[in-house]
């Protein structure tokens, strides 16, 4: 782990920050845009799932790709936001909106519980601990039916509302009027983070780790920062899965979804926040187009994901930087 | 004195399970530093393979060779298309793991759509039933439990014993030196790829004996092979075996206790426990090393 991605994100402010703020407003009105030509509610249903992708796939690079800490549970922490918006609202009647906040709250406590133990740890043991505390979480889900519906799920979670306007009306504006901008909200957050000074110590870290900590980096300190902080917008993501969705089942602790996210990580590029983003609406869009394809389409994405790995270890940002040379990348090269 | 005989016999018959799983991740990991994350898809393609030579009318005694033989081409092959152009990159355990569970993913989906979701059983290794003191156990069972510690002992053996195993033990001790005197660093990646997914071969027909095989089969004893290589340690052969066995007794007591739902939850908190106070696992020591 120790030089990946030193081209990319190895000297945070290299973009200036205005530059980036341009980029970052004219691709956030660039999607705003979209449900104008985008009139039909399954289509604006396919531009809110990538939102949700968009936002756990690049929540995940920030601890995987900046802290360099493979957190194998992240799926977890977007389960344990479905989970725990599911049951706020529907067993302690709490409000959709408060809920939505406080799952996030949740995962990152999840968050921080998970760090303890992996904070001795390294490597591929990370990946195995993290991937058991995911296991963890799924078991207790199961085997607490009573309250949690084991296999079965939840079904009827309360929705969001704004005043009386029903959010499924007018193709779904609404909901994907909240999903822009938590999306939003989202990355804004990480950009700054990884472009603050914590954020450098996070790279630090992960590029030298004995360096970092002799110049007083708190590996302890900053790693439990990285996995709170990936987890906090995860957690409102998958709550906001569930009250979109309005239900909740175990599915989401399952390997195929997991393996889907890691792949827009990894496809977009880690270290970039903004790949992450680009690869999930790729990816996304991508899966809809072949839904001809039927079952041969999961062996499609697999190949293709394969493909990518072998041809552009730097992912789709690193295809584009490719691409565009210094030209139309600029505003969209990354830190 | 039933309970205790029960939880043995449970224990032992799991723990081979789990170690025939378990031996096959850890060679990987040890010689090539890679965790292979399609290891129990391995193990669902054995099984078909298994059944579809037994369907075309072949004795079991020579259709199982074949599947074991086909699955480690297969295994080979994995290695050679998405590991081997791998090696060097910086970010590798990580890429590796994004490209087996994508290679599982296509094999798994490819196993749907050439055999389709109906289960289906392999004929047992040894028919019939018998009784153990008080309780009832299957031929087959006692089968698993004879045949895998001396298929364990084999590998040992060729490990410890035969050229081509201290090749295999050398390349895990220091890839750079086995390079400088000769040895074929790459054909030796392909073959502890293929051992493993012919031991994966071997778990799929054990367990498509007693249990309806499905596409899916492989992912859960994925996920116990990899406690057992967390708990035993992941840098030795016979760290994991250990911890096969103790963990296989660990499930038959707890679930006789306490019931099999809270068994998976309370595995998982004595594994990360564990790795909080030993994180290189209770059987090993520090380093990477094949025996």
């Amino acid at each position: 782990m120790t030089d990946m991605n030193k081209r990319v994100s190895g000297a945070p402010g290299r973009t200036s920050w205005q530059r980036e703020a341009v980029g970052f407003v004219l691709g956030l009105a660039v999607l705003a845009m979209l449900p104008l030509v985008f009139t039909d509610s399954y289509s604006r249903h396919i531009l809110i799932m990538a939102f949700i992708y968009a936002m756990v796939a690049s929540n995940w690079d920030l601890s995987l790709g900046y802290g360099g800490v493979f957190n194998f549970g992240h799926l977890a922490l977007f389960g344990i936001g479905v989970y725990a918006y599911a049951l706020l609202t529907k067993l302690a009647g709490m409000d959709p909106w408060v809920a939505l906040v406080a799952s996030g709250v949740v995962a990152t406590l999840a968050a921080v519980i998970v760090t303890i133990p992996i904070l001795r740890l390294k490597g591929i043991y990370i990946i195995l601990v993290t991937f058991g505390f995911a296991q963890l979480v799924m078991q207790i889900i199961i085997s607490q039916s009573d309250i949690t519906g084991g296999t079965q799920g939840i079904v009827r979670i309360p929705g969001l509302y704004i005043f009386d306007h029903n959010m499924v009306r007018d193709g779904k504006i609404g909901y994907f009027g909240i999903a822009l901008t938590l999306l939003a909200l989202s990355t804004i957050f990480l950009r700054v983070l990884v472009r603050s000074r914590i954020g450098a110590s996070i790279v630090a870290l992960r590029d030298n780790e004995e360096y970092a900590i002799s110049r007083g980096v708190s590996l302890v300190r900053q790693r439990m920062i990285t996995l709170a902080a990936s987890a906090f917008f995860t957690g409102v993501a998958g709550a906001f899965y569930a009250a979109y969705q309005r239900n909740a089942s175990i599915d989401v602790f399952g390997m195929s979804l997991a393996t889907i996210v890691l792949s827009m990580v990894l496809l977009g590029g880690t270290g970039t926040i903004y790949g992450a983003v680009i690869a999930s609406f790729v990816l996304t869009v991508f899966a809809e187009a072949m839904a001809d394809f039927g079952a041969w389409r999961p062996m499609i994405t697999a190949v293709l994901i394969i493909l990518v790995m072998l041809v552009y270890p730097s992912g789709l940002v690193g295809m584009i930087q490719a691409a565009w040379g210094g030209l139309g990348g600029r505003l969209r090269r990354p830190t | 004195m039933g309970a205790l005989a029960e939880i043995l016999f449970g224990g032992l018959f799991q723990g081979s399970l789990y170690a025939m799983m378990a031996v096959g991740l850890a060679l990987v990991w040890t010689t090539i530093g890679v965790f292979n994350f399609s290891h129990g898809v391995f193990m669902m393609l054995g099984a078909y393979l298994a059944w579809q030579l037994v369907a075309f009318g072949l004795h079991p005694a020579i259709a199982f060779p074949l599947a074991i033989l086909a699955t480690a081409g297969v295994g080979w092959l994995l290695q050679a298309t998405v590991v081997r152009p791998l090696i060097g990159r910086a970010n590798l355990v990580l890429v590796v793991v994004i490209t087996t569970l994508a290679a599982g993913s296509l094999i798994e989906n490819g196993v749907l759509t050439i055999w389709g979701p109906r289960s289906k059983q392999l004929p047992p290794l040894l028919a019939g039933n018998t009784m153990i003191g008080s309780i009832g156990v299957s031929l087959h069972q006692i089968a698993i439990i004879v045949v895998t510690p001396l298929i364990l002992w084999a590998l040992w053996m060729f490990l410890t014993r035969t050229r081509i195993g201290l090749a295999l033990r050398a390349v895990a001790q220091n890839e750079d030196a086995s390079q400088l005197v000769g040895l074929n660093v790459t054909a030796l990646y392909g073959l502890a790829f293929a051992i493993a997914a012919a031991l994966a071969c071997i778990a799929g027909i054990f367990m498509g004996g007693y249990r309806f095989m499905s596409p899916v089969m492989g992912a859960d004893p994925l996920l116990k092979a990899l406690i057992v290589v967390v708990f035993g340690g992941i840098s030795s052969i016979s760290g994991p075996i250990f911890a096969a066995y103790l963990i296989g007794f660990f499930e038959a007591a707890c679930s006789y206790y306490f019931g099999l739902y809270w068994t998976p939850a309370l595995l998982f908190a004595v594994l990360i426990l564990t790795l909080m106070v030993r994180p290189e696992g209770i059987f090993t020591s520090r380093g990477r090393g094949l025996a």
